[in-house]
Order: structure tokens, then sequence, then C-alpha cells
């Protein structure tokens, strides 16, 4: 099949075809079983394309927004607020998944067990509170 | 839609949100909402952060509403705002994915998608399933522009011309596009056997 014939069959399946052409490649189809059998796939993986049933929108959601609205209309932010955030975030990103994600240390660092009280440090502790009391 | 239709009274009420009455900017977003987070949803392929993009595209409006033009429909410039907003959304997370040298979850091999039951009937709802499944990763595997394309004449039921003037682009571009997205889903529906269902 032909570019040209390809996108006609395209457009047709689109709705998108003049009638008077429609009709004529409609035609030619019943003649042609080939282009027939082109169109049909087409028409298969076309229809066949489909996408769950999408969330609803969440009571609130407009009076959310609006909300967030009325804020920035009290307090607007100036411009190059925005740009520096904006490049804080991109630079953040880079750095803190390129970089910190990256590097993983050559000889990872043993964790230490913990270590048992040291009893002296503990003992003297307990003095303190003793002689802290009345 | 489009040149055609110059007097949405949409674009009233949006003379009235560039004039800080939010109440017109709460009844605009509610008369939008719901088209506008099964679009986000549809190009993003998650329900949160749908909402979340959903959220700042109204906002975006709400910015750019003293500056805006009053050609065509209010809800096609909507479109635009969010095609935008969730293509970036994408490049974003593609390039925090890349930084992080993970997969993508949409490639072959990843964790499957799980979507919510398509009814009662479990042979239909795995069927159904399966197709969802199969159609995102079709449309995962599209340079950005195709699928955007795809999701609006496909999945919002635009026409050619009601895409172009959504992505500012013209009609010959959405068709070359769209030929090149039906062609490559139609060789990746070989291999995954997509079945026909009524019709559009």
């Amino acid at each position: 099949m032909n570019r040209t014939m390809e996108v006609e069959l395209i457009r047709l399946l689109h709705g998108e075809l003049p009638e008077e052409r429609a009709r004529e490649l409609r035609a030619r189809m019943e003649r042609d079983p080939a282009l027939a059998e082109q169109y049909l796939r087409l028409q298969e993986s076309w229809e066949g394309l489909a996408l769950p049933p999408t969330a609803p929108v969440l009571p609130g959601f407009a009076q959310r927004i609006a909300a967030r609205a009325r804020t920035e209309q009290a307090v607007p932010t100036p411009g190059w607020v925005r740009v520096a955030a904006a490049l804080a975030l991109i630079l953040g990103t880079a750095v803190g998944a390129g970089v910190g994600g990256s590097w993983a240390p050559a000889d990872p660092v043993q964790e230490e067990e913990p270590s048992a009280v040291d009893g002296s440090l503990a003992e003297s502790y307990l003095t303190t509170l003793e002689d802290l009391e009345p | 839609m489009g040149a055609d239709l110059p007097t949405d009274p949409g674009w009233d009420a949006l003379a009235r949100v560039a004039a800080g009455d939010t109440g017109a900017f709460t009844a605009l977003v509610e008369t939008h909402q719901e088209r506008l987070l099964r679009l986000c949803e549809r190009l993003l392929g998650d329900p949160e952060e749908a909402r979340d993009a959903a959220q700042e595209v109204f906002l975006k409006a709400f910015r750019k509403a003293a500056e805006v033009r009053p050609l065509g429909q209010v809800y096609t410039w909507l479109y635009r705002i969010a095609v935008n907003h969730c293509l970036n959304k994408l490049r974003r997370r593609k390039l925090v994915r890349f930084l992080r040298f993970e997969t993508d979850p949409e490639e072959p091999g990843a964790p499957a998608f799980d979507p919510p039951d398509a009814g009662p009937d479990p042979i239909s709802a795995l069927e159904a399933r399966r197709r969802w499944q199969s159609t995102r990763k079709a449309i995962a595997k599209l340079p950005d522009n195709q699928r955007a394309v795809l999701i609006l004449v496909r999945f919002e039921g635009l026409s050619y011309r009601q895409a172009a003037e959504v992505l500012g682009i013209t009609e010959g571009a959405v068709e070359s596009r769209l030929v090149r997205a039906v062609r490559r889903i139609a060789g990746e529906g070989r291999s995954a056997g997509f079945k026909t269902e009524g019709k559009r």
C-alpha cells in the first residue's frame, strides 16, 4: 500500500475524508479485497485502543483551586521568585537524583553494632541525678 | 469549533476572571474540570498526578486570563495549557528516571499496570484489562507529539482541525503525526493482538 492510500484510509477511518471521496474509496474496497483487508487491519488497531475509565472529580475540587487562586491574588509572587524556585528545583533534582543517587560509596561503610552502654558513664549519670534530687 | 466560532461565552467569564472575580473562576473550573482531568489522566496515566496537573493548569489559566486573546473556544485554550503542562511533566519524569538509572514502568518487563475492574463478568473484565494494558504500552512507546495527537483524536474525540488548534500546529501536521502513530500501533497490534470493538 502506498503512503497516499494509507493516509486516505486513515482519513476515512477518522471520518475526515470528504463524503464523495469516501464513497469512491468504499466502492474501490468492494472491488479490491487487499485494500479492504488493509482498511480492516487499520480499523482493528484503531478501535482496539482502549483506556480505563478515568477517576471521578473529587467533591470540592473547584473550590480548592479557587482558594489557591485567591491566596495567589492576595500575595502575588514576583516573577523572579518563581524563576529562582524553578531553577532551584531543577538543580536539586539533578544533584539529588544524578549525583547523590549514583555515587554509591566505593567501600560501603559497615553498620556499627549497637554498642553496650558504657557502665561507668551510666553510673556517673545516675549518681548526678541522685545528687540533684532533694 | 475554532475560527468560525469566535464568540464562546466562556471568554466573558474569563474576562471576569482577569478582573479578579474568583467566583467566575470557580464556575470556569466547574465547567471544564471533568474533561480537563480526563485529558490529564489519559496523558499522564495516573489519577493522582492528573489531579495535581489539572489544578496547575487551572491556576495557570487564572494567571494568564488577562493576557489571552479571545479566539476559538475556551476549552481549546485550556486543553493547550493542559497538553503542554502534561508533556512537560512526562519529559521531567523521563529525565528523573534517566538520572536515577531507573527503567520506564511502561516498558516491557516492568510491573504490570493495574486498572480497576471493568465489570462483573470476569471474562470481559479480563479482556478489557488486557486491552487497557496493551493500549497503555503502545501509547507509552510513542514520541510525545504523536501521543498527544492520538489521545486528542482517539480518546477526546477531537477532529484534526480541533487537535491542530489545541496543539498550535497545522492540520497536515496532525495528520502526519497520526499516520505515524497509527502505523506504529498497527505494527504493535499485530504482535499484541488488538481486537475490534464497535465504532468510534
